[in-house]
């Protein structure tokens, strides 16, 4: 990780305050401002600790208010070598079901750490994203990554997230789950990464247990190339997981976001293959998920997001999609917290109550 | 179409691709699978196995809990869940069950489904929408009661079969496992369960060489026979073999033989 000087600081505070309408966390905020996902985050395919940028970013151009901390700024850098972040998200969730009893209940989601350690500045990174509560400390990523000398190649190796399409916060996306790559799956392997003017691309090659233990020699491969513009991009992305005697799985991935005067989209569309079950009516062996989210953000410190998203999980059988809506406000009041509020309205067939679920949640998300 | 435009034909074009509607359950059972000649509804959740099998396990678990993909190698299908959750060590904790028979509060599927401390990982069903209390003390009252497979299965007259096996058949070990599963579809003759109808055998280049196990049923599962190694096994290849024919088959309770040889090899990969 670079050190943040404070000259570079001020520079950063000068041209954020200076951006304006600069929107919120995650893919769309990357849409929204046409940044790539290195921009804030010291993963290159996004998630985890933020970058100076990327804690500057929180503090000036995410919250409504920036309560003024005058020459002490937070960057993450405890020293010219060691950087620390962390993120903490907190709810109350309550969950209606068709003829069952609502329940509701306080829910620590998740609470992680990040600590990165830079010990040959700007090439050779060791970094580590520790899950630490609920229950015991679960490691997310561990990873080392070297950078070419003139930073358009890396290659990384450990435990680490793979490359699929949008790295998208809510991890009970259907299309997270129909690919099973999200930020609670990640595995063991290497990457090499390429970033150039609008490209960038990766290439992993891991176990396919999502960290567990291996049960063969068959691998799975990850390619995912973008293609970034100001005002667009586009992306494809493949998942070959040969790790089960019983069969391959493949997943394959179209994703993509643009801006459209105030409001950033984000889509993405995944078909997956599973060779390892039944084939068949009903074997769930040809599944497809769609999600297209608009994020509408009226003034700094707000954020509205709507999201669609399809689910049919077994192309050949009829009838049995399920689709989702989501509405969340996102309220920013000063740097480091965000309130969020949403509804998760499922719908499926009307013979299962489990595809009818409403989910009511009120979230504290604390980050630095 | 210039490259400037490209975003307002996107916001065009993205919901006529992306949108579709929930499906009307047609042809659809109460699980959500089709309906075949012959098939019956299913019926409202109950404190038996099959009950919660239909309604829990296949339509909610399997979504991820299948395949190839199986987490923690745990498949929760109709073919496999009982065999690998009653009397079977879990591999997050290996100290607990997935279920022990009569004891709710010690089986680590009712810890993992209520989110209780101690769990490794995230609660049950992964994000959720977490299953109501109601089902889960359905699924406490079934293991308080036993955790019978239920009549219908212990009744079956289908042959009696090897129906999984952990490591499965190919597998790659990092190292020496604690403790292998053998998961039949009918509760095998213990008297008959010993070192020439049950064999692990390492390859070595004289000959397979007989490794020493214990051999146990596992509790409240009968139909599953635990294989302990009494000493931890060597990085190398094995070999896991179930006689079915001949003078010394393995047979069920009721003295159906199983009718067939079996073998499953796999790879330990690591120091003990």
């Amino acid at each position: 990780m670079r050190r943040a000087r404070p000259a570079r600081l001020a520079a950063l505070l000068l041209g954020l305050s200076l951006c304006g309408a600069l929107a919120h966390a995650e893919p769309y905020l990357a849409v929204a401002n046409g940044y790539k996902c290195s921009q804030c985050h010291i993963n290159p395919t996004g998630g985890g600790e933020r970058t100076p940028f990327g804690e500057i970013f929180a503090q000036t151009a995410l919250p409504a208010r920036h309560l003024d901390t005058g020459s002490d700024v937070w960057t993450g850098a405890l020293n010219r070598f060691i950087s620390i972040g962390g993120d903490l998200r907190y709810q109350f969730e309550a969950q209606q079901q068709p003829q069952t009893k609502t329940t509701n209940q306080f829910d620590l989601e998740q609470a992680r750490v990040y600590l990165a350690a830079s010990v040959i500045p700007d090439r050779l990174l060791v970094y580590v994203d520790e899950q630490v509560a609920p229950g015991g400390a679960l490691n997310r990523e561990a990873w080392g990554m070297f950078w070419s000398a003139d930073h358009t190649w890396y290659i990384k190796g450990g435990q680490m997230y793979l490359p699929f399409g949008l790295r998208l916060q809510d991890v009970t996306a259907f299309v997270n789950q129909v690919s099973g790559i999200d930020m609670t799956t990640p595995d063991q392997g290497l990457e090499v990464g390429w970033e150039k003017g609008h490209w960038d691309a990766q290439l992993a090659v891991s176990n396919g247990t999502a960290s567990g233990s291996t049960t063969s020699n068959g691998k799975q491969e990850s390619v995912q190339v973008q293609y970034v513009e100001t005002r667009w991009r586009l992306g494809l992305a493949a998942n070959l997981n040969g790790s089960s005697a019983q069969g391959s799985r493949d997943a394959f991935g179209l994703f993509g976001g643009f801006k459209t005067g105030p409001i950033a989209w984000l889509a993405e569309a995944d078909i997956v293959t599973d060779h390892s079950l039944p084939p068949g009516p009903g074997g769930g062996q040809k599944q497809l998920a769609t999600l297209l989210e608009a994020n509408y953000s009226p003034a700094r410190g707000h954020n509205l997001k709507v999201t669609y998203e399809y689910l049919d999980p077994d192309r050949e059988l009829a009838n049995d999609q399920q689709t989702r809506w989501s509405f969340v406000y996102e309220l920013t009041p000063i740097q480091f917290v965000q309130l969020r509020f949403g509804a998760r309205l499922n719908d499926g067939i009307p013979q299962l109550a489990s595809e009818h679920v409403r989910l009511y949640f009120a979230e504290l998300h604390g980050f630095f | 179409m210039s490259v400037s435009s490209l975003p307002r034909w996107g916001a065009a074009l993205a919901p006529l691709l992306l949108a579709g509607c929930a499906g009307n359950g047609q042809g659809l059972n109460a699980n959500g699978e089709p309906i075949t000649p012959g098939s019956s509804p299913a019926a409202p959740l109950t404190a038996d196995f099959q009950s919660i099998q239909d309604n829990v396990f296949t339509p909610i678990c399997t979504r991820c809990h299948s395949g190839a993909a199986a987490p923690e190698g745990l498949q929760l299908d109709a073919g496999h869940s009982y065999a690998l959750l009653v009397g079977v060590g879990s591999a997050e904790v290996p100290s607990l069950e997935r279920v022990k028979a009569g004891d709710p509060d010690s089986s680590y599927l009712i810890l993992k489904l209520e989110g209780a401390s101690g769990i490794v990982g995230v609660r049950m069903p992964f994000g959720g929408p977490y299953l109501p209390q109601s089902t889960i003390d359905v699924i406490r009252q079934w293991i308080t009661n036993g955790a019978q497979q239920g009549a219908s299965a212990a009744a079956s007259a289908v042959a009696f079969a090897l129906t999984a096996t952990s490591p499965a058949d190919g597998a790659l070990v990092p190292q020496s496992p604690r403790q292998f599963v053998v998961a039949f579809n009918r509760e095998p003759d213990f008297s008959l369960l010993n070192d020439t109808t049950v064999m692990l055998e390492r390859a070595t280049p004289e000959g397979p060489v007989a490794q020493r196990v214990s051999l146990e049923l596992a509790r409240g599962n009968p139909a599953a026979v635990l294989l302990t190694p009494l000493a931890p096994l060597l990085p190398g290849a094995y070999r896991l073999r179930v006689r079915g024919t001949g003078a010394a088959a393995l047979a069920d309770v009721d003295g159906r033989e199983l009718g067939s040889d079996y073998a499953a090899e796999f790879t330990v990969n690591g120091a003990p």
